[in-house]
């Protein structure tokens, strides 16, 4: 492989001590970016002759790629996530994935959502966390902005906050005189689900509607700010929720067709609102404690298809941002050379060792008592 | 050399005319009353669902259920005039009724012209066309002067934001069916479709591709499984939500041979990744030039395909057949059937019960269903289901007797706030169905729905006269009316200072023509030519309900609009604390006395009953 991007696995790190601090606890926002990013055009590998080979008319020129090193360049789209890179707050892990990938979006997701491949875990691994932290059913553990809830904040003990428009999360009208029903002990009918949800919403709606009114963004998100202006409401507000996880909507990372022009937008979309979200963090002085971390359910194939795009494929890049996080390359990047079955690349890192620096290092929750598999530090925080 | 064939031989099944349709489901329907409940007692030995038919004749409880899950609910008096039918005679009556008038089709404000179709992938792809054959969508490249492909890139937004509106009258059409059809089933079938063969406008880009599609929901909605299922393999919104279009035999695209696997027909992990190659393959060639499909013989690959375990020179028919010939198939599509119209939860004994149903009744989905909507188990799972947003908004202007979906509030804004937009599901997986309606968030949608209903917003802005998506261009519009030249006037508002995001700050930068500008000049070309939506609110007479009803007690008028909308009982405690909450908007408790002025208390009532959590189960 090419020495020049040594990667900084820097062997495993002694046991931190964990970033939780009563009075400012540490903030983890998950971004996911659905539909299948292609890593290999997020990051590019310029340096590797196989990159050209495979992607003759979609790989990116030296000369179009924004600097990274001499090895690897950005997307031309990614300004605002390579600034963060010069600032050393960004962390790139290289060919996450896991034994015998699925290519299916849906079965995909749910791994990761879960972080239990090929298992069928009833609970997602933010809401597992959760769990972990408070074992006390408590509003507010966990902070999901979509117009469906994620199955990665499905929690044992917690309802998680699921709202779209901050502004709509409101009960209008008289209704609200009624005496709310009693939250039921034990869920198991729609019945009771319904009961619980609607005494859940009643309690959170009000903070976050507050949230949302007292805030004003201090930088500019973008075209697609990636709900991202919602989070930092809500952090601005002081809300004690330290698991948020908002997505990328309708799978548009699913670039079959014409993939170049739309790939670059897509990610200008996110990189701005990454970028933003760090600065807007910083104006109000909470970026000491929020990490931002962005990843797929698959990356895709490294050979590019006949339509100007690229099919589903396995192992892939995930990105980790902000303040408290030690920039630099984790983990070490899959061959282009020797492709793995089906023409992918081998995944070299098993993508619950980004939960578990995560889980373990920032959150201060042990990773075991979370994950299985290959969970351990990659020592991202700094 | 390309061959074109025409959209196969699913088009004769479609063209049965409904008469025959109705003749086959009475017939059906005499020999399952005949012969039905020896053959069906014995599937009760062959899984654990109870699927003989219930022998009783139907109470009013039993009727409501019926027509909440074979259709969208109904009025007061459809359901009287169901009790005391057999299972069999209430379904034929509910779901087969009518005279036979055919549905109103759908009317196109004629927004398309040619040069539209084929639509380019993006708005670059459009002007490097345009750059290099010097016309583009229709419109030539101006040959001098400021801005030459100006009016290309405005074009391009005219469809774009047009195909869009129209779509959004094409679920008011729709809507509009499900509301006042004789025979609801088939179009709740056809959302079930709409849901499994999920395909979003925002991709397709073309309204009429999308039409296409929902009439072959209603035409083959209950038809043969092997029929809808090649109908929509080869349906032009389909072909193009897939990239099933650009599938060639040098570029085989997997895209829809791994999702007719996957979500259409068998699910993961009946199948290895060399079977969606060599579907992918057989697939090939399978094309659509306007509205029609064809098979494009210089792109299909013919050659051998190794397929399931099977060998042979497949075309993409030959894969659908392979693929119907798996138990898996059936088990699939009469599971998934089973949730939608009877309970989400299912033990896997009954999914094995349910495919060896649909298997023999040889893939005939109306027959199935049939099977289903009569049985013991159907009456069983009464207020189990949570109702989805298109279900609760149309089934509750059902039960208010409305003859047409409102203007106000907007049917498409609010089932989008409800999680649940026609023509634009969220992924090729369709809406999950069951809990996933449900956050805090939604849950507050659902009540905040009816007060849009019972009490219009005054501040209501119609969304297909503003440009609601991307309201940006209005600012645009007001600062070039202003005087500022395009450069200026098409700057971003605010954030002047600071780092300005790349996207917006790249906006802009080629000269050819201005990207805003064409945006709103996109926007008032659509709003222009798509027909407007009739704006009308909900017209209500509670107060003369009630009078008609004879109803004397706050009380009474709660249980009265209790049996009137709910599934699913409302506590003693949460009754009377509704009675109370009349009786003092009222100033009385006689109901009587207070007639001409209730209107606004019963409405405000509705709107309280309906928010309630039980109203969302059916």
């Amino acid at each position: 492989m090419m020495g020049s991007t040594s990667m900084a696995l820097l062997g495993p790190r002694v046991w931190a001590a964990p970033a939780v601090h009563s009075e400012k606890p540490p903030i983890l926002v998950v971004l996911e970016l659905s539909g299948g990013n292609d890593g290999l055009n997020t990051v590019v590998p310029h340096g590797d002759d196989n990159y050209y080979r495979l992607r003759p008319t979609l790989g990116i020129r030296p000369e179009k790629l924004l600097a990274l090193d001499e090895h690897f360049g950005f997307n031309p789209g990614l300004q605002g996530i390579q600034k963060l890179w010069q600032d050393n707050n960004l962390a790139l892990v290289h060919g996450c994935g896991y034994d015998d990938p699925t290519f299916s979006h849906f079965n995909a997701m749910a791994y990761w959502h879960t972080g239990a491949p090929h298992q069928g875990n009833e609970y997602g691994w933010l809401g597992r966390v959760a769990d972990q932290m408070v074992g006390q059913r408590r509003e507010d553990m966990l902070i999901n902005i979509g117009s469906s809830q994620s199955l990665a904040v499905k929690s044992a003990v917690h309802t998680p906050v699921v709202f779209d428009d901050p502004m709509r999360f409101q009960r209008k009208g008289p209704a609200s005189a009624f005496t709310p029903p009693a939250a039921p002990t034990l869920v198991t009918s729609n019945r009771d689900f319904l009961l619980a949800i609607d005494a859940s919403a009643k309690a959170s709606s009000a903070r976050i509607r507050d949230a949302w009114s007292s805030y004003q963004a201090r930088a500019d998100y973008g075209v697609v700010p990636m709900d991202l202006p919602k989070v930092a409401a809500c952090i601005n507000a002081g809300l004690p929720t330290q698991l948020y996880h908002v997505a990328v909507r309708n799978n548009a990372f699913d670039t079959h067709v014409q993939q170049a022009a739309l790939h670059r937008r897509l990610l200008s979309y996110v990189s701005d609102a990454v970028y933003a979200f760090v600065q807007d963090l910083k104006a109000m002085g909470e970026d000491q404690r929020v990490v931002i971390m962005l990843h797929s359910e698959f990356g895709r194939r490294p050979k590019e298809n006949a339509n100007l795009g690229t099919d589903h494929g396995s192992a892939n890049l995930m990105l980790v941002a902000g303040t408290p996080i030690q920039g630099g390359h984790y983990g070490k990047t899959p061959s282009l050379e020797g492709l793995g079955e089906g023409d992918n690349l081998s995944h070299t890192t098993d993508f619950r060792r980004v939960y578990g620096t995560l889980v373990s290092d920032w959150l201060g929750v042990p990773a075991a008592t979370v994950l299985g598999g290959d969970h351990r530090s990659l020592g991202f925080i700094a | 050399m390309s061959s074109t064939i025409s959209r196969h031989d699913s088009n004769k099944t479609g063209a049965l005319p409904y008469r025959t349709k109705a003749i086959y489901s009475f017939v059906l329907l005499v020999f399952l009353a005949c012969f039905g409940t020896p053959l069906l007692a014995k599937v009760k030995d062959v899984g654990p669902l109870d699927l003989a038919p219930l022998q009783s004749t139907l109470t009013s409880a039993q009727a409501k259920h019926l027509v909440s899950r074979a259709g969208f609910g109904a009025t007061q008096q459809e359901i009287a005039s169901l009790v005391g039918k057999t299972p069999q005679q209430a379904l034929q009556q509910f779901t087969a009724g009518g005279d036979n008038v055919p549905a109103p089709a759908f009317e196109h404000s004629g927004i398309f012209e040619p040069g539209l179709d084929p639509f380019p992938p993006s708005r670059p792809a459009t002007t490097e066309l345009a750059k290099r054959q010097g016309h583009a969508l229709g419109i030539d490249v101006k040959p001098d002067g400021n801005r030459p492909l100006q009016p290309i890139v405005n074009q391009f937004f005219y469809w774009l934001r047009a195909s869009r509106l129209e779509t959004d009258r094409v679920s008011y059409w729709w809507a509009n069916r499900m509301l006042t059809t004789q025979q609801p089933l088939r179009e709740k079938a056809a959302l079930f479709w709409h849901g499994h063969f999920a395909t979003n406008e925002d991709k397709v880009r073309d309204y009429r591709k999308m039409v296409l599609q929902v009439e072959t929901f209603q035409r083959l909605g209950l038809a043969n499984f092997r029929d809808l299922l090649i109908a929509i393999a080869q349906d032009p919104a389909m072909l193009v939500f897939l990239d099933a279009g650009v599938n060639t035999k040098d570029a085989p695209n997997e895209n829809f041979a791994r999702e007719i696997m996957e979500l259409f027909t068998m699910g993961v992990g009946e199948y290895g990744e060399e079977d969606v190659r060599e579907a992918a393959r057989a697939f090939t060639g399978w094309s659509v030039r306007g509205l029609e499909f064809y098979v494009d013989s210089d792109t299909h690959d013919a050659g051998e395909k190794s397929f399931l375990g099977e060998r042979g020179d497949f075309d993409g028919i030959e894969i659908i057949d392979r693929i119907l010939a798996r138990p898996q198939t059936s088990r699939f599509i009469a599971t998934k059937l089973y949730r939608y119209f009877v309970r989400d939860e299912l033990v896997p004994a009954a999914e094995a019960q349910l495919g060896a149903r649909l298997r023999a009744h040889n893939y005939d989905i109306g027959a199935y269903l049939q099977e289903l909507l009569v049985s013991r188990d159907f009456y069983a799972s009464a207020g189990e289901h949570i109702k989805s947003p298109v279900e609760l908004v149309i089934s509750t202007y059902k039960k208010m007797g409305l003859r047409q979906v409102p203007g106000v509030p907007d049917f498409n804004v609010v089932t989008g706030a409800l999680g649940q937009r026609l023509l634009h599901p969220p992924t090729v997986a369709g809406w999950s169905q069951g809990r996933s309606w449900i956050t805090p968030s939604l849950l507050f949608e659902r009540g905040n729905f009816v007060l849009d209903v019972v009490s219009p917003d005054l501040n209501f802005v119609p969304p297909d006269r503003f440009p609601a998506y991307t309201p940006e261009v209005a600012r645009v519009q007001e600062r070039l009316r202003s005087g500022l030249a395009v450069s200026q006037a098409t700057k971003p508002t605010g954030m002047m200072g600071g780092d300005m995001a790349q996207a917006n700050a790249l906006a802009d930068r080629d000269e050819a023509f201005n990207t805003r500008l064409g945006s709103m000049r996109g926007w008032q070309m659509a709003i222009e030519r798509v027909r407007p939506i009739p704006r009308d609110f909900a017209p209500m007479a509670l107060a003369k309900e009630v009078q008609a009803q004879a109803l004397t007690t706050p009380m009474e008028v709660v249980l009265y609009l209790e049996r009137r909308f709910f599934e699913v009982p409302l506590q003693p405690r949460d009754r009377e604390e509704m009675a109370a909450f009349l009786a003092e908007a009222l100033g009385t408790t006689d109901v009587a006395a207070a007639q001409s002025y209730a209107e606004e208390p019963l409405r405000r009532l509705l709107h309280a009953m309906l928010s309630r959590p039980e109203y969302q189960l059916g």
